[in-house]
């Protein structure tokens, strides 16, 4: 479904991505783990063309994306949680869902998918008109994935969801990103909690200052005695 | 008694013009954070235009002003692409120099075109007084204030109800998420721009036909009034710039009143000298942190 091919990307003169290559396959949890300031961030938001690759192609159902502008990602099914929740503070929890459904026109799935994230986050229905800047961390996090989720996307980028936030919460996180893959959603998941997100993807890179130091099946790289000692604390 | 209830009449109705170019103040300022110093200019166009489609076309009143609006949203909006647009990325001290600039060409070009002799604007509205009880008001004040005030309704259920205007208070949130949920930033930017420039144009209409003429640095002085009620209500917020125009009109028309005329610019740069040393953000500004 998604094949990055070869890219390289700067900030200015800092090659912070370098020659990186993988691919998600359709109906599957893939997860991008490695330290801070490894590149993930900047991997999702090169995907999403928010960042322009120096060098090498990305290709989304086969079609590449170099021409693309960054407000027609959606379009093709991508939807993007950004790190850092990113909702529109000023904006009700409403508006906020609405907003993500900003592309489509269909007015009754439009209706009938807000109440299945209503579902899924039954305390953003209980804010329903509170501005989004006076929730919690978590129920922002909450509101992103909600948010994302009104586009109905094929595939999903997730930036860090479980950052900030307390554990009963990560926990209720991780278990809706598996609930959203069981609906036959891909994911694309970068997180710094590399335990939790080797638990539920089904496969894994390694991400080390700009480059992919090690990929396999999640299972076996939660396994592995070197990705253990650098990443999940031993 | 009379006197000042009809002062207070006059004030809101100057007011509601500062009140109608501030928005376009601040409606920028909302999603690009640029000072439009050329603003001005453009409620000067948009009085040009009503001119010389109320002189040649001979057309009634509300024509003039919808030809006037769509021709200062056409200009607002070829500004910002050919002026503004560019600098998006440059730093902000650039672009507002560039308004600045704009502002200058924009006054010598009407210079160049019309002269700087002051064209007599047709009377668009017939003026007679109208009889309130005991009060006395002519009908341009009332059309004035009845004007602004209707376009000022139909912005705000724009901004609050409909799909473009949410999405305009998506893109002055946050950009990035605002591209993610696939909204087309540089068309909403686009879309600013040719509200303001429309209701700048009324203003610059209402501001001709009250003061009967139009000249090329008629936009110098309302314009920066404006921007001062922009600032004053707290730029970048809709209700601030309203309310910031009706400040500067009432306090505006009340010194000239009882005070002073030639004092009357003073106290109003002064009052605003004032509200931001108390409240930087302006009166309805809020100091705003973010969660992380």
């Amino acid at each position: 479904m998604l094949k990055v091919e070869n890219i390289d990307v700067y900030y200015d003169k800092i090659h912070a991505i370098k020659d990186v290559s993988f691919n998600v396959k359709k109906g599957e949890v893939v997860t991008l783990i490695g330290a801070n300031g490894a590149g993930k961030t900047t991997i999702l938001k090169t995907i999403s063309k928010l960042m322009e690759p120096s060098h090498g192609v990305i290709l989304f159902e086969d079609q590449p994306l170099n021409k693309m502008q960054p407000h027609q990602m959606i379009y093709l099914g991508m939807a993007h949680v950004p790190e850092g929740r990113r909702v529109f503070a000023k904006m009700s929890v409403h508006e906020n869902l609405q907003m993500g459904a900003y592309i489509r026109k269909d007015k009754a799935g439009i209706e009938s998918d807000l109440e299945k994230v209503f579902n899924y986050f039954p305390r953003l229905k209980e804010r329903i008109n509170q501005p989004a800047g006076t929730l919690s961390g978590g129920e922002q996090q909450m509101l992103a994935i909600g948010r994302a989720l009104m586009s109905k996307p094929k595939l999903m980028l997730m930036d860090e969801p479980s950052m900030g936030l307390a554990p009963i919460l990560v926990q209720e996180i991780f278990n809706i990103i598996d609930t959203i893959k069981e609906s036959g959603t891909t994911i694309l998941l970068v997180e710094q909690n590399a335990n939790q997100a080797l638990q539920i993807a089904d496969r894994a890179y390694v991400l080390e200052t700009g480059k992919i130091i090690n990929s396999g099946d999640a299972k076996e790289l939660l396994a592995d005695d070197t990705i253990r000692q650098a990443y999940l604390g031993g | 008694m009379i006197l000042f209830l009809q002062q207070i009449i006059n004030g809101l109705s100057v007011g509601s013009i500062y009140a109608l170019i501030a928005l376009g103040y601040t409606m920028v300022y909302g999603i690009i954070k640029l000072i439009n110093f050329a603003h001005g200019e453009i409620m000067m166009a948009g009085a040009y235009f009503a001119f010389l489609v109320g002189v040649h076309l001979g057309l009634p009143f509300f024509a003039v002003l919808i030809i006037s609006m769509i021709g200062a949203a056409v200009l607002g909006v070829f500004i910002e692409f050919i002026a503004y647009k560019p600098l998006r990325k440059a730093p902000r001290i650039s672009a507002l120099i560039t308004a600045i600039g704009v502002s200058f060409f924009l006054q010598n070009l009407a210079l160049v075109i019309f002269k700087a002799e002051p064209k007599i604007m047709p009377n668009l509205i017939v003026k007679r007084p109208v009889n309130i009880g005991s009060l006395q008001i002519g009908t341009v004040t009332l059309a004035t204030l009845a004007l602004s005030i209707g376009f000022m309704i139909i912005l705000d259920v724009f901004v609050k109800r409909t799909k473009p205007g949410k999405a305009m208070r998506a893109v002055s949130e946050d950009k990035d998420a605002a591209l993610l949920m696939g909204i087309n930033v540089n068309r909403t930017i686009s879309i600013t721009f040719a509200i303001g420039s429309a209701l700048g144009a009324v203003a610059g209409v209402l501001f001709g036909v009250m003061y009967t003429q139009v000249y090329p640095t008629m936009g110098v002085m309302p314009g920066l009034k404006a921007f001062v009620a922009a600032v004053l209500g707290g730029i970048g917020l809709i209700p601030g710039a309203v309310l910031g125009g009706f400040v500067i009109g009432m306090v505006e028309t009340i010194t000239k009143a009882y005070l002073s005329s030639q004092w009357s610019d003073a106290i109003v740069f002064g009052l605003l000298i004032i509200v931001l040393l108390i409240k930087p953000t302006g009166i309805l500004g809020k100091n705003e942190k973010e969660k992380v």
